[in-house]
């Protein structure tokens, strides 16, 4: 099975194992990938954290981003984009961190499509995320 | 075999095949090490701020805990080279990459609770990094994980006790037998001189 732009896709989970709101990890290959839904649209991205490297399967979705669990880092499911940099100051006393180690990359983000009741994923990242 | 060939290593395909995405961990490994050792420079100079009564007390424990760090760093780095791994060659990329913040001190300095709070976090970080380590290697790979552990280990020992430290919860501290003493991960790596 192939995506529209040519990616094969696997299959990884039931339809049944995605309900509105949830997500799990799933591995294709030697690459640990987080699928989901929310909003009712799927989504796919690598479990990495693109910060430093935290699962984010451990983490939490606020809307539309997944926030880790490591530095509360937030990027969206959807177009993988950094949406909120946390700051690790606890108290106004505290120094902020060296831009060069707050900086982050975006999620990688795969094709994922279901039919007949299951769920498929593509390893072909998406080069724009 | 010429010189400068590496031949198949074994104990790299054998984690392969056991599903350990060996590039991965080597960078999980980097992360890891990289937050070891900037948290050892950095509390040294947490450590030298403990100062007056209040901080004379708790300066021990820093002790402990910023050796026992550095003794962390010195246990997994000759793990990562044997994964085929190395340390970034400038420093200043070393510490960019840690895996977690920098503990640096606070300006109220003086507060000797708001050095805890730094220290408590720094201790936090650490045990989700290698929580990370240890999940990844855990059945897959016995030689990372069991020195991934027996840092986990002393981590969550250090965040009790400045957990007792700050809300005084029962840690089940006791002095250590030596400053940085390590009592897990003393007798791991080559680099430790214990």
């Amino acid at each position: 099975m192939k995506d529209p732009n040519g990616a094969e896709l696997r299959p990884v989970c039931k339809s049944d194992d995605l309900l509105e709101g949830a997500m799990m990890k799933v591995t294709v290959g030697s690459e640990d990938i987080l699928v989901g839904r929310k909003g009712g649209k799927l989504f796919a991205c690598n479990n990495s954290c693109p910060h430093k490297g935290a699962s984010l399967s451990k983490g939490h979705m606020d809307g539309e981003n997944i926030v880790c669990y490591m530095h509360g880092y937030e990027y969206n499911v959807f177009t993988g984009k950094l949406e909120k940099m946390m700051s690790w100051k606890k108290e106004d006393t505290w120094i902020e961190q060296d831009p060069e180690w707050r900086k982050s990359g975006p999620l990688v983000l795969y094709p994922i499509s279901e039919e007949d009741g299951m769920v498929y994923v593509g390893l072909k990242s998406n080069p724009d995320s | 075999m010429t010189k400068g060939t590496v031949p198949n290593i074994v104990a790299i395909e054998v984690l392969k095949k056991n599903g350990v995405n060996v590039e991965k961990l080597k960078e999980l490994l980097t992360k890891g090490v990289g937050a070891e050792f900037t948290t050892y420079y950095y509390y040294t100079i947490l450590r030298m701020h403990c100062t007056g009564l209040d901080g004379e007390g708790i300066k021990e424990i820093v002790e402990d805990a910023r050796i026992e760090d550095r003794n962390h760093f010195e246990a997994m780095v000759p793990r990562l080279y044997e994964l085929g791994g190395s340390l970034p060659r400038d420093i200043r990329k070393f510490a960019d990459q840690a895996g977690c913040p920098d503990a640096y001190l606070p300006d109220n300095w003086e507060d000797i609770n708001s050095i805890l709070k730094v220290l408590l976090e720094a201790e936090q970080c650490a045990i989700r990094s290698w929580g990370e380590v240890c999940d990844m290697t855990a059945g897959k790979d016995p030689r990372t994980y069991d020195i991934a552990q027996r840092i986990m280990q002393e981590e969550v020992e250090h965040e009790a006790w400045f957990i007792e430290l700050l809300s005084k919860r029962p840690s089940g501290h006791f002095r250590r037998k030596f400053a940085g003493q390590s009592p897990h991960t003393g007798a791991q790596g080559s680099l430790i001189h214990l």
